[in-house]
């Protein structure tokens, strides 16, 4: 059964209550969430970036290094964006502290907006600090960058939609890394955070247009190089509409209370 | 005559899943002010039922009123009047336990000095303040018992509901409860109280409702129901022979045990026990013992769920 004033944004004491929970349970596992994926982007750019990319000649008009940058930020967003929303979500349902929620009266679009606003601004402090390790070791940084914030929250919404389903789904940890090992950690690498379209054979290329982690990279990689190898406004389309069909199920779930009210 | 709209009114309810039929066709109401036992044997549908009102289960058909607000159409209004300290913790294991007062008034949409002066005034209350900056992981297991009261009314409800809030404590801290609980009574806070022990509901309840399998097998007042399915007995042992047996005696239906000098009525009603002392005092026989006796609220428990 879906309440009649379940889409109602009447608590916004208690969405910020929710998104301040969050943020909070984030810098308790700041060893976790924050500093592997800069770690991990300082040691990608060192190895790949300036150590074999040296021997790279220029992509899209841009140093190797600086190619790489935007691909790492949105590797990292999509990964822990999605890895910090099904976790928490999935963590509250396993130890009941999720009914701390579930009695009070926040609506079920309150409960995604305060997770989704969350994963929002977790996501542009990981490409604020990467944005930052690209700045000091290959001095790069956006040219567009209305851009660049717009992919990102686009980018954070999708993913932190993705994990309240994936949160609300599991029925245990192991299911939730099921999509980051077989879906996510895949189509980000062959999406083209190491390379550029134009450099894989036309098969392949051609096998990349189905891949929506492709479309992510590539406009999210234009407000950098201002290039792109497809048509930035299509990127933005498709990864709209994949956010507003992410976003529109997790709300649809939550309202139906599935696997959280009995 | 103008009736008050009760605390909690329940029409019908009924909660299904799939095969099993956990709450089946419930009515009762709670009015304003009441200290209310919601008993019944485990799985009976208690919980369930206390899902449903506090919005932690959907439900099948029939209504829920909370202070006149159907928890369903007005399920905000329904909620904010709801304070509830569940039977199993469920607290934020990343919070602090001032945290978890202050966040979980925030989730009811309150914040400020006002909030955090109310944390505070809790904490102190019920003995945490020394533990306020600790996690939930932390506290003994009394203190955690405790915590869930706090918890429950940091918004300041007017309606409480306790899913077994004496479950696994020392008889000391449920001692202490207790007259935390009356206290929160004689403030005018209704109180719903679900317990295993049923001399807790006994002491404590005016109006007790006894669930069995889903459906409701007594609802009315503790005494009522105490002195309508309960039975009393008097024994006086008299220090000589009884010879004759006074025939006021027996027309009160005392029967007389020779061998050890004791007369026994069964069924008599407290307000007869001095008349009767009287009557064997007037025919001259010492008293030798009195022992008054009177089933309890688990033995009219158990005889109306049948175990």
């Amino acid at each position: 059964m879906i309440r009649t004033d379940v889409w109602g944004f009447r608590n916004p004491v208690g969405l910020w209550t929710l998104v301040k929970r969050e943020l909070f349970r984030t810098y308790k596992v700041i060893n976790q969430v924050i500093w592997p994926p800069i770690i991990t982007t300082i040691l990608y750019v060192l190895v790949f970036g300036l150590g074999l990319g040296s021997r790279v000649q220029n992509v899209q008009g841009v140093s190797y290094a600086a190619f790489l940058i935007p691909g790492l930020i949105m590797l990292q967003v999509i990964d822990q964006t999605y890895g910090e929303s099904s976790s928490s979500l999935f963590q509250g349902r396993f130890m009941n502290s999720i009914q701390e929620l579930l009695v009070a009266p926040l609506s079920a679009v309150e409960m995604v907006t305060g997770f989704v606003l969350a994963a929002v601004l977790r996501a542009l402090l990981i490409a604020f600090l990467i944005l930052g390790v690209g700045y000091v070791m290959v001095h790069t940084l956006p040219r567009d960058w209305a851009l660049y914030f717009a992919m990102t929250v686009l980018v954070a919404t999708l993913f932190g939609s993705i994990g309240i389903i994936f949160g609300l789904l599991a029925e245990k940890f192991d299911h939730i890394a099921v999509f980051t090992t077989f879906v996510i950690t895949p189509l980000v690498f062959v999406g083209g955070v190491f390379t550029s379209a134009q450099f894989l054979p036309p098969f392949v290329r051609q096998v990349s247009l189905f891949n929506p982690m492709f479309y992510m990279i590539d406009a999210f990689r234009y407000s950098f190089t201002g290039r792109s190898d497809v048509s930035v406004p299509i990127s933005v389309a498709i990864v709209t509409a994949l956010t507003a069909a992410a976003l529109g199920t997790a709300l649809r779930m939550t309202a139906l209370g599935v696997k959280l009210r009995m | 005559m103008h009736s008050v709209t009760p605390a909690l009114r329940v029409r019908d309810l009924c909660k299904r899943y799939e095969d099993l039929t956990a709450v089946d066709g419930i009515s009762l109401d709670v009015e304003r002010g009441d200290f209310f036992g919601f008993l019944g044997p485990n799985g009976a549908g208690k919980t369930t039922t206390i899902n449903a009102v506090v919005g932690l289960a959907t439900i099948t058909s029939g209504t829920i009123e909370v202070f006149g607000h159907d928890n369903v159409r007005h399920w905000r209004e329904a909620r904010r009047l709801i304070g509830l300290s569940p039977q199993e913790y469920n607290f934020d294991r990343y919070l602090s336990i001032r945290d978890v007062l202050i966040y979980q008034a925030g989730y009811y949409g309150l914040r400020g000095p006002a909030v955090r002066k109310r944390a505070s005034d809790l904490l102190e209350r019920f003995g945490l303040s020394s533990k306020a900056n600790d996690t939930f992981v932390k506290l003994s297991g009394g203190m955690k018992r405790r915590l869930t009261l706090a918890r429950a009314l940091i918004h300041e409800p007017q309606l409480l509901i306790l899913d077994e809030p004496t479950a696994g404590v020392d008889v000391e801290l449920r001692i202490e409860l207790w007259s935390m609980l009356r206290e929160l009574n004689l403030g005018g806070t209704t109180i719903i109280l679900t317990t295993h022990y049923l001399e807790e509901a006994e002491s404590l309840c005016r109006n007790v409702a006894i669930i069995e399998s889903g459906r409701l097998v007594a609802l009315e007042p503790t005494e009522k129901l105490l002195a309508r399915r309960g039975s009393t007995t008097l024994s006086v042992t008299v220090e000589r022979p009884l010879d004759p047996i006074p025939p006021v005696l027996l027309a009160r239906g005392a029967r007389y045990d020779p061998e050890t000098r004791t007369l026994r009525f069964e069924g008599i009603e407290p307000s007869a026990i001095a008349p009767a002392l009287a009557e064997l005092d007037a025919h001259g026989y010492a008293i030798e013992n009195v022992d008054f006796k009177r089933s309890s609220l688990q033995d009219v428990f158990l005889d109306l769920v049948g175990h």
